[in-house]
């Protein structure tokens, strides 16, 4: 929820407007959550020991990939249940070249960052094929197809064990040396997802940013305004998957295996958690989820099987009372204000999932 | 003789059993105010779906600035400039007012696919300049789906706006509007077409908007035009009369 003198504010600075566009006052609660998360995300192997900083990986990696799920949920007001599909590319992509590389020794420096950079064209490639399907539909329709072309390829990779290995998956996949010490490989992946972010939070407030926001408000308005409606969802569904591709060849080689389920809908689903518990109405809601739902989801199997069960009532609570997430939440205890304009303008959309603008 | 913007020959429409546009011919020259009016259910909602490519015409032709559109995508058209409000205000509800505007202005400069500039910086001036016009300046922060519903009717017109229009269609613009609101939207349209050279065409149902304002007239009934005329020729019109003012006057 915009604050009205911030934005009248922000817009009136435009003259000064920097790179990042923190200062016009656009990055919103954004702001304060990054600047308790970085010294944080800097800090935890020094604090957390192993432990924390396997945990740490995982946060990083999956926030990555949740944010790459909000482009599409919270900008373009499109829910996909098949993201995990480009995950999943992406982690076989950097897997299979690591495999191949390493029948002939030890793999090198070059052919390992190789790997990871594959999964960017092979993640753009797969959400291209899917996203020509996808961006014909909108609401539950694109939801139900984005769930069937993840099955679709889950169960292409889960049969292919001539090229994928089938349901064994790819074991022992070894990173070069330096990349095995976890607190360097840590270290490596929090340099990547931060800029990953970078380049996100970039997107988000650029022009084509405000056209997602544009599309999620009024799809039809959109197009008279003169935008090409399928070209933009097009665009941004593989602009998602490639994030998603990113995030997931950085999985690969910390996991030391890869297995169909990275594409299956079990996956698929951890981005819609983590984006309803941080709240799909910031950049950083996703992430802060996946701090959440991560760090839990390690605390919990430790000393319970019930994880399903945890996490099932952790989103009822979210989604029955606080349904913009914890930062929402937040954002109205500093603001003081109630959700009233909120709960009007999603009245108002009956086009749209999502509820409140994105700051 | 001026020039024809629009240019429309034996354009039809049905949906199922209904013809809701029927070898309709009609011409609109550069410059023009006028206005189309008609019973509810008439065809001039049908009429303005198909002139901005949002229906496909079954047959017949649009020419716009002697450019055949006929079945182009409503963004091809809008890109060639002709805007479109709408009667049931159709804004974007979760952006403020001025994010409203200036991301229409944006895409009507080409940046809409835009990645890595950041949105801040442009069309700043062009959306002020509208918002000025319209009226909305000091509210540009306000969030457009908390408006009251004239704000929401003024915000319609100045996203059709942003579009850079040639050719403007106004789809009742004072619908839902205080007396108030409804002179100060119809000074500007009158402003909009003297000082900017807008071609505008309007529909309306307050008839008094529509013989103040509008040069020429055109009558629609059940998908055809019946009379066009000067405002005075089409209300001394007989069968003007009997179709529609009959019920009105």
């Amino acid at each position: 929820m915009p604050n009205t003198t911030r934005e009248v504010a922000a817009t009136k600075a435009t003259a000064k407007y920097n790179w990042f566009g923190a200062r016009s006052g656009r990055a919103g609660l954004s702001a304060p959550v990054l600047a308790v998360l970085t010294p944080l995300a800097l800090l935890a192997p020094w604090v957390g020991g192993e432990f924390l900083t396997v945990v740490g990986v995982e946060i990083l990696v999956l926030g990555l990939f949740a944010v790459s799920f909000n482009l599409i949920y919270g900008y373009m007001g499109q829910i996909s249940f098949g993201q995990a599909a480009f995950f999943g590319l992406g982690a076989y992509a950097t897997a299979l070249v690591c495999r191949a590389c390493q029948a002939t020794g030890e793999i090198g420096y070059l052919q390992f960052f190789f790997a990871l950079f594959l999964a960017i064209p092979v993640s753009a490639l797969g959400a291209l094929v899917v996203g020509f399907f996808l961006v014909r539909l909108t609401g539950i329709y694109f939801a139900i197809l984005s769930l069937a072309f993840g099955e679709l390829l889950f169960y292409i990779v889960f049969s292919w064990y001539g090229f994928t290995g089938g349901d064994d998956g790819i074991q022992g996949i070894l990173s070069p040396p330096f990349f095995r010490d976890p607190v360097n490989y840590y270290y490596f992946t929090l340099g990547v997802v931060a800029a990953a972010l970078l380049v996100l939070w970039r997107i988000t407030q650029s022009p084509f940013g405000y056209t997602l926001r544009m599309l999620r408000d009024n799809q039809r308005r959109a197009a008279f305004v003169g935008i090409d409606v399928r070209r933009a969802m097009l665009v941004n569904f593989v602009i998602a998957g490639i994030f998603a591709g990113i995030a997931g060849s950085l999985w690969a080689p910390f996991q030391r295996s890869v297995s169909p389920s990275l594409l299956g809908w079990v996956q698929s689903g951890a981005p819609v958690f983590m984006t309803l518990i941080g709240g799909a109405d910031y950049f950083t809601g996703p992430l802060v989820g996946s701090v959440i739902y991560t760090a839990l989801n390690a605390y919990v199997t430790r000393y319970t099987v019930f994880w399903p069960l945890t996490i099932g009532s952790i989103i009822l609570v979210i989604v029955l009372f606080f349904p913009g997430g914890i930062l929402s939440l937040i954002d109205e205890r500093i603001s003081g204000k109630s959700r009233s304009v909120q709960d009007f303008s999603k009245s108002e959309a009956p086009e749209s999932i999502t509820d409140g603008a994105i700051k | 003789m001026k020039r024809e913007i629009l240019k429309v020959t034996g354009l039809n429409k049905s949906f199922g059993g209904l013809h809701a546009t029927r070898d309709l011919d009609f011409v609109l020259s550069e410059g023009d105010l006028d206005a189309i009016i008609g019973p509810n259910g008439a065809g001039k909602s049908t009429l303005f779906n198909l002139l901005t490519g949002y229906y496909r015409p079954d047959s017949g032709t649009i020419l716009f600035n002697e450019e055949d559109i006929t079945g182009r995508l409503p963004h091809e058209i809008t890109r060639l400039g002709i805007s479109r409000a709408f009667q049931v205000s159709n804004i974007f509800s979760k952006l403020t007012i001025f994010d409203n505007v200036r991301s229409s202005v944006q895409a009507q400069m080409g940046m809409a696919f835009s990645l890595f500039r950041s949105a801040d910086g442009l069309g700043n001036e062009q959306t002020e300049e509208i918002l000025t016009l319209c009226g909305l300046l000091e509210k540009r922060g306000n969030i457009a789906g908390a408006l009251s519903q004239g704000d929401k009717k003024k915000l319609e017109l100045a996203i059709a706006l942003a579009g850079k229009p040639t050719l403007l269609l106004l789809d009742e613009p004072t619908a839902g509007m205080s007396l108030e609101e409804t002179q100060d939207t119809m000074a500007l349209v009158d402003n909009l077409n003297r000082e900017r050279n807008i071609t505008i065409l309007f529909t309306e149902h307050d008839l008094s908007v529509v013989f103040n304002h509008a040069r020429k007239i055109a009558l629609l009934h059940s998908g055809q035009i019946m009379v066009q005329g000067t405002p005075d020729q089409v209300r001394m019109n007989e069968t003007a009369q009997k179709i529609y003012f009959g019920e009105h006057y």
